[in-house]
């Protein structure tokens, strides 16, 4: 079976960040998106309308970079393991989609809820799917 | 007598696809009485709000006459 | 320069110790002194909130509170108000709105503003509730908020440029993480007519709130937050949320905010008879369908929401070389058939220029339209014309500008008729301009506009969801209309007290209550969502009584009486003298007021 992945249709998305709140929620106690997991906004620039879709992609980049062997994707989502993570950050500098958050020597990255994202299910015009 | 009964906002899917159908009526019928030959009691349906007839707003209970075009629109709330 | 924090004078406990403390609050006002260059971080008055709950509600009462009456709305005394409200800065759908009020120059009332965007989100999560801007500087200056950093630039720069051109010369430089809210040359003039703009196209529109923040020679405010919002049970709270969110927010009720926008009120209006046409002459417009909904998502680009919207009304539209993120209803009647004009691309293109001008839509499409009839009647000449679309453009920048014919018009129909004449049909209740909704269609509509309290506004008590659109309820009408009148208005003041956007719905107070208590921790009430509504309305009122406004200022223009309407459903309708004046009598009795509008003592000490 295909591993999921989020996948974000722009045309749908209303710019409203609820995506980031919730996702704070669940993984940090309150709604911070500036911790969030994933970073998606619109926003006027140049006479248009733009979009910033940071969110993970399931690439690996991180799992690759990693020197510690910190991060691993076997259930299908990206895994840090908090014993071995010394927060280098170098997962950070290789993310495509610029979605590692590194805080308190400790390198934080979606885990997709487990395969259950609080994203996904909060998003009003499903902008965000699960596929 | 012949007339239009057309759908709009949230009460668009009560004809299952069509936006509007065309129902014979007796003379002197209300606007009410030509949604009924429709298959819609505006009693019924909560977000139900007004009629117009040839796109002016009337009673639910003002006759109608042969030809007329009804719209019945959802409930707007509005600002 | 970064702003001398002169003490935190805040604590964990507020000064009682029985007051509850509530979560989803920051607990912190931000006051900043422009004067001094200073800012000062104090606790929220949890009294106030546990009253009036915030934005709206909780302002107004901040307000009384820290305003003497009879202060200058241009001096240094006028605060300017950005409140948010509990349910700002969490995913509850609709809450991003951010309340911007002061006393207004325009009518001499509070005015309290509702603007989207993302500055509401953005506030509370720099960690603050509200923050105040007292006195003026000399120079132009623009603030920047960044969590608890609070710091002051010089703006010369940017004196003088529109508010696209100064919002697009600062993002440049700090980036799409902060809000900007910024004013353009019509609030910088002190113009009556003058909005603050939010990240480009949404606005606080109304009562002239642009000249205040001209007044204290604020070019702009730049906001940023990395904090958080706080709720007990976070996990259950957020998953009930997010339900209410996919079933009762976004649903069939409200597919239209998605899909047209406030565009979907054009045909309602229409048929309804209550779209306003030739600055109020006649209603409905047989045009209307060349620049509805269905013509708009031929040019529109892209939709957006607010911060925490559900529904994203906003349609991101070019028609040639127009581009904005609208227009919305008020703004396509305003500059379409109130002044014999029917199309979509001057829609756009006037909508474009009022937003960088930053005017309000509504005001100057209505003065316009009133000096095109002093035109037309041959009383005087402004230079705009029934149907004359180049003219039209032209004067919203004169008036910003104050140029010619312009500085004539700049400060709204009140002030102009009282110069030129033409009192008659200059639309407006206390110096604010109409919106688009004609009362000889509703009749309780003119009333809503004369007891508003900012001055003729229709986000306060929307007679015409009663009135018109409801299958069986007449409309030209005086009995029982009070009634009518004080619910809308009860539960309109409980809505915008909570921060949630008008297009949220129908206003449910169990849900409401449900919401509050989720949040705050503290059990909210049916009843008492039904009490703060009604307190708001009345300490609305008492701010106004304070400045001497009574009976005798809840009017509207004459045109009502004299003037039959001509087209529509409500063809020939007129209100009478007796008829606005007995639902007046009916509303007064309901809100516990004198026959003179006032509140008595007793009530005010309620408050």
């Amino acid at each position: 079976m295909a591993t999921k992945r989020l996948k974000f249709n722009k045309a749908l998305c209303i710019g409203c960040q609820l995506c980031a709140q919730v996702c704070s929620a669940y993984k940090e106690g309150e709604y911070i998106p500036s911790k969030a997991r994933l970073a998606i906004e619109t926003y006027y620039e140049d006479g248009s309308l733009k979009y910033k879709d940071d969110f993970c992609i399931l690439c690996g980049m991180c799992m690759k970079a990693c020197p510690f062997d910190a991060i691993d994707m076997d259930k299908g989502w990206i895994h840090v393991d908090p014993e071995k993570c010394k927060g280098c950050g170098l997962c950070a500098k290789k993310c495509p989609k610029k979605v590692v958050r590194i805080r308190d020597k400790m390198a934080y990255i979606c885990d997709t809820c487990e395969g259950d994202p609080n994203c996904v299910k909060t998003c009003p015009h499903n902008a965000l799917t699960f596929e | 007598m012949k007339v239009t009964v057309a759908l709009r906002g949230t009460l668009k899917k009560l004809f299952d696809g069509p936006l509007e159908k065309v129902v014979e009526i007796p003379e002197g019928s209300t606007c009410n009485d030509a949604l009924l030959a429709a298959g819609i009691d505006y009693k019924e349906l909560k977000n139900f709000g007004f009629v117009s007839v040839n796109n002016l707003r009337v009673m639910i209970d003002s006759e109608v006459k042969d030809g007329d075009y009804i719209k019945a629109f959802s409930r707007v709330m509005g600002g | 320069m970064k702003a001398k924090i002169l003490e935190e004078k805040y604590t964990a406990q507020a000064a009682d110790p029985n007051q509850t403390i509530m979560s989803a609050y920051q607990n912190r006002v931000l006051r900043i002194y422009l004067d001094k260059q200073e800012a000062v971080v104090e606790p929220l008055r949890m009294d106030f909130a546990e009253k009036y709950v915030g934005s709206k509600g909780l302002v107004i009462r901040y307000m009384y509170e820290d305003m003497k009456p009879g202060i200058d709305p241009l001096g240094p005394d006028n605060n300017l108000y950005f409140t948010t409200g509990p349910m700002s800065g969490t995913p509850i759908p609709c809450s991003g709105k951010l309340s911007v009020a002061a006393k207004s120059p325009a009518t001499g009332t509070m005015n309290d503003c509702s603007v989207g965007g993302h500055c509401g989100i953005r506030l509370k999560f720099a960690g603050y509730d509200m923050a105040v801007f007292h006195g003026q500087m000399d120079k132009p200056t623009y603030v920047v908020i960044e969590d608890d950093e609070i710091t002051f630039h010089d703006a010369s720069h940017l004196w003088g440029l529109t508010s696209h051109e100064a919002e697009r010369e600062l993002i440049k430089e700090y980036g799409t993480e902060y809000s900007c809210l910024s004013i353009g040359p019509a609030g910088e003039n002190l113009n009556y007519i003058s909005c603050i703009n939010c990240d480009y196209y949404r606005q606080a529109g109304r009562g002239g709130i642009g000249a205040v923040m001209g007044s204290k020679k604020l070019k702009a405010i730049l906001i940023k937050g990395t904090q958080g919002v706080k709720v007990p049970n976070i996990k259950e709270v957020t998953d009930r949320i997010v339900e209410i969110t996919r079933t009762v927010c976004v649903c069939e009720d409200t597919d239209y905010v998605f899909d047209e926008g406030t565009y979907a009120f054009l045909e309602a209006c229409n048929d309804g008879g209550i779209l306003p046409a030739h600055n109020f002459s006649a209603a409905t417009d047989i045009k209307w369908d060349t620049y509805n909904g269905a013509v708009m998502k031929k040019y529109r680009l892209g939709k957006r929401g607010c911060g925490s919207c559900a529904l994203g009304c906003g349609n991101f539209m070019q028609v040639g070389d127009a581009i904005v993120e609208g227009p919305e209803y008020e703004t396509t009647a305003a500059s379409g058939p109130q002044c014999d004009i029917a199309s979509i691309e001057h829609n756009v293109r006037f909508n474009m220029v009022v937003d960088d001008m930053g005017m309000d839509s509504i005001s100057t499409g209505m003065t316009i339209a009133w000096a095109m009839e002093m035109a037309e009647k041959g009383i005087h000449d402004f230079g705009v014309h029934f149907g004359n679309e180049e003219e039209m453009i032209q004067m919203v920048k004169d008036m910003a500008y104050r140029r010619g014919a312009g500085a004539e018009l700049a400060d709204g129909v009140k002030v102009a008729s009282e110069k030129w004449g033409g009192t008659d049909f200059a639309m407006h209740s206390k110096g604010l301009e109409f919106p688009q909704y004609e009362p000889r269609g509703s009749f309780a509509m003119a009333n809503s506009y004369a007891v508003s309290d900012r001055g003729a506004c229709h986000m306060r008590s929307y007679t015409p969801n009663e009135e018109v659109f409801a299958a069986s309820v007449p409309p030209y009408t005086y009995e029982d209309k009070g009634i009518v009148l004080y619910n809308l208005g009860e539960s309109n003041a409980i809505k915008f007290s909570c921060c949630l956007c008008d297009l949220f719905g129908t206003v449910d107070y169990p849900l409401m209550a449900e919401l509050l208590t989720m949040i705050t921790g503290r059990e909210w009430t049916v009843e008492e969502m039904a009490e703060v509504g009604r307190r708001v309305l009345n300490i609305g009122r008492a701010f106004n009584q304070r400045e001497g406004f009574t009976r005798e200022h809840d009017i509207v223009p004459q045109r009502m009486f004299k003037d039959k309407l001509k087209g529509g459903p409500a063809d020939g309708q007129v209100l009478t003298e007796e008829g606005f004046q007995d639902i007046l009598d009916q509303y007064y009795e309901i809100m516990g007021w004198d026959e003179n509008g006032c509140l008595p003592q007793e009530l005010l000490d309620t408050l």
